[in-house]
């Protein structure tokens, strides 16, 4: 039992800090692969602002820019330095909540992140000023886990971690393999720029070895019972999260549990053959339209339920 | 620190050996290694400048503040009669106003007074303790004694700092820390839960922190004391009140509250008892509260005890109630709505402090020596227009200590504020917050005009260990 607008800030504060990660990974893969000034790195370029929703490269003057708006620009909700903000916004209404060894890491991360010498920082060597953000983010993941107790208001941030991650992979998986223009990415360079930007090329590399294409690549990212960052894995543990969550409550007729049940259901008996051959386009809109269901579900449930039914017995 | 002839006092010998063994560089580190701290933390008041919202830290000063024990006796006691004398008052202007009718304060006063709150009439307060948690400003005179000099009995902050800077100072001086027999402040929250508790009738009572919310300037002080305490920190918008009963909306769905310890306004507490337009109270939290469904602390309606032209009448109050003399003494204060004492005020202007009875945070206010000529005819001229506004005190040489300011160590005025809880009993907390004024010569110790802070340490009753060789 917790406050509702507890859990609504930490579940917000999961997904913020998951967003501000994916964020900044996909700029430095992005910063990295313009280095080699082919075809592929460009369209490395494209996917990673395509999966963020934004327009085509070119409208940028080159790879800098683009990852200096992916990263720094305030304005858009979505770049490394927005989503960090709203992290700590979320964790500061809840500072009474977690431990003072995660605040005080997410606290450091943001103001360095923040701070004046940020824009200088970044200007000399953007993609270690972006590694720097990601490797403190892990240590804030690492310092919550070790210190936080792992109960209502943990599965909560835990669920909003996940439920960001499922659909930022499906996003990033439609791009790449959604039919759109171009097709799937067929390029080797790209291929691997994508597994990077999934934090998944080593992974990768010890299930399947260096054989590297597509279909092995959506088949791990997708379907991939263990590595923590493919789809299945997120919609499995935003199952169990919520299975703890709901445990003993009248879920009403928003059930959020069931949503993300079937959602799971979906991805752990689907056949890489079957999406293969239909396309993956299908499945990732899916996979996404299903992750804002259940988000609602969840504010619905837990959050802004109507207050004539929840009184006291 | 040090005694008229210069020599350091014995209290202090210890701290200055440490300070001259550590040197000029290792004391400028220490300092940069405190703020860094505090900014990690998140132990900021937020500044609202044109259009942007800064984070700052308060500005904290390395060496403590030592008060022996059989000073820290006289504060003590001196501050627990004051808070029953107040308590009572508060009682009594709320329930058969015998004061006012015996004539000892002008009916006028108390019930003219804006912070005067009607809707308390006749209403049970457990334990008669309308103010749970009194943060006094002292301040310590030419002659060595101490005085009070306000008393904040609505929503006073600070604690978090008095405990955040015995950490940092513990970190700095740990020789003379370990040697000096501290008295700790850390039971602080403990004692907080159980005054709160206390005035609750089941002893397993739900108590919760009411805050305005992160963009309030002491947010992080709300946040920590309900930390530490481990009870829910709730906004307005997480309360709703139904049949009386006050409930706060969690995951699963309303849970009653028992105990708010509010760190809002009066005015912003209930919509329907008080101030209309704000949207931060929760509507119905009055009635509950009348109805003994819940309880609100501090009770509203109790800045009546300290507003500043009803201080004069502190003195008399603690006479009245407890038949005793004030232990702490007043500093004297002219009341311009007397016409007598107002052209006393008006002919001295250069000479005193001039006060707006509403303000406070040290706006509003005329120090008459440091005011040029054109300002005290202005002020004058407010004065004229609106006596009843304004009370006047001599300017007091209030004491210095010695603190570190750009690598050196200079005095700087200092004030104390100690923290008292009352419920079913009343304590003080061996400790205080002691604001510094940072600008040399100043005398405004406040936080919003550029106030710091420092550590104070109350020494355990045996001095003997305290002497260095």
């Amino acid at each position: 039992m917790m406050l509702a607008r507890v859990a609504d800030s930490l579940y917000w504060l999961g997904r913020y800090a998951e967003r501000a990660e994916h964020m900044a990974r996909l700029a430095v893969v992005m910063l990295n692969a313009t280095l080699d000034r082919t075809d592929a790195a460009d369209q490395a370029a494209r996917i990673a602002l395509a999966a963020v929703a934004r327009g085509a490269a070119t409208e940028f003057a080159d790879a800098q820019a683009a990852a200096r708006v992916l990263a720094l620009d305030r304005e858009s909700a979505a770049s490394v330095v927005a989503s960090l903000a709203s992290a700590r916004e979320n964790a500061r209404q809840v500072r009474d909540q977690i431990t003072t060894e995660s605040w005080e890491q997410l606290n450091f991360l943001y103001l360095r992140a923040t701070g004046i010498a940020a824009e200088a920082a970044f200007a000399a060597d953007a993609p270690d000023f972006l590694q720097r953000i990601i490797a403190d983010l892990h240590q804030f993941k690492g310092a919550a886990e070790a210190t936080m107790s792992h109960g209502e208001g943990w599965r909560f941030m835990l669920t909003g971690v996940y439920i960001e991650r499922a659909q930022l992979m499906a996003q990033l998986l439609k791009v790449c393999f959604g039919g759109g223009r171009g097709g799937p990415i067929d390029d080797h360079v790209a291929q691997v720029s994508l597994l990077r930007m999934a934090c998944a090329l080593e992974p990768y590399l010890r299930v399947y070895t260096a054989d590297i294409n597509a279909r092995l690549i959506l088949e791990f990212l997708m379907f991939d019972e263990d590595f923590p960052r493919s789809i299945r894995f997120s919609t499995e543990r935003i199952q169990e999260y919520l299975a703890h969550l709901s445990a003993g409550r009248d879920l009403g007729r928003h059930d959020p549990l069931r949503l993300a049940g079937r959602l799971n259901a979906r991805l752990t008996y689907a056949d890489i053959d079957e999406v293969e051959g239909g396309g993956a386009g299908p499945l990732l809109a899916a996979v996404v339209e299903a992750c804002i269901a259940v988000d609602k579900a969840i504010h619905e449930t837990f959050v802004a339920y109507p207050i004539e039914m929840r009184l006291p017995a | 620190m040090f005694a008229p002839d210069g020599v350091t006092r014995a209290h202090y010998r210890l701290l200055d050996q440490d300070i001259h063994a550590l040197g000029a560089q290792a004391l400028a580190d220490r300092q940069k290694t405190l703020e860094r701290s505090f900014l990690l933390q998140g132990i900021t008041f937020t500044v609202y400048g044109a259009g942007s919202a800064t984070e700052r830290i308060i500005p904290t000063d390395l060496f403590p503040r030592i008060i022996p024990a059989a000073e820290w006796a006289v504060i003590e006691t001196g501050l627990i009669q004051r808070l029953k004398a107040l308590n009572l008052f508060l009682a009594d202007i709320y329930g058969e106003q015998k004061i006012l009718a015996d004539g000892i304060i002008p009916r006028d006063l108390i019930l003219g007074c804006p912070a005067y709150r009607r809707q308390m009439k006749h209403l049970f307060v457990p334990h008669q303790a309308y103010v749970n948690v009194c943060g006094s400003d002292l301040v310590r005179g030419q002659d060595g004694a101490f005085f009070v000099l306000e008393d904040n009995l609505r929503v006073p902050s600070g604690v978090s700092y008095m405990l955040a800077n015995r950490d940092a100072s513990r970190r700095t001086f740990p020789n003379t820390f370990r040697e000096a027999g501290v008295r700790p402040v850390e039971r602080y929250p403990d004692l907080l839960l159980s005054t709160l508790k206390s005035m609750a009738e089941r002893p397993d009572a739900q108590v919760v922190v009411l805050t305005p919310g992160v963009y309030n300037a002491a947010y992080y002080e709300h946040a920590y004391l309900a930390r530490l305490m481990g009870v829910p920190l709730v906004e307005g918008r997480d309360l709703t009140a139904h049949d009386n009963r006050v409930y706060m909306r969690t995951t699963a769905g309303l849970r009653p509250v028992d105990v708010i310890y509010r760190r809002v306004d009066d005015d912003f507490t209930d919509p329907l008892a008080f101030r209309h337009e704000s949207s931060l109270g929760v509507a119905g939290l009055f009635n509950a509260y009348r109805a003994g469904q819940v309880v609100i602390c501090n009770a509203p309606g109790t800045g009546v005890a300290d507003d500043k032209a009803v201080y004069a009448y502190v003195p008399s109050i603690i006479r009245y109630y407890l038949d005793e003399d004030a232990i702490l003494p007043n500093v004297k204060t002219f009341l311009c709505r007397e016409s007598a004492q107002l052209s006393h005020v008006l002919a001295n202007l250069d000479k005193l402090v001039v006060k707006a009875v509403g303000a406070s945070g040290g706006y509003g206010m005329l120090v008459g020596p440091h005011a040029s000529k054109a300002e005290r005819e202005a002020f004058a001229e407010a004065l004229k227009a609106d006596p009843e506004n304004y009370v006047a005190q001599p300017t007091i040489q209030i004491s210095t200590a010695p603190c570190l300011m750009d690598g050196h160590i200079e005095p700087r005025h200092v004030d104390l504020r100690p923290f008292i809880l009352s419920g079913e009993k009343v304590v003080v907390t061996p400790g205080a917050l002691t604001r510094v004024a940072l600008r040399r010569g100043s005398l405004v110790v406040n936080s919003s005009q550029g106030g710091g802070s420092k550590d104070t340490w109350v020494l355990a009753p045996s001095p003997a260990k305290l002497e260095a060789p």
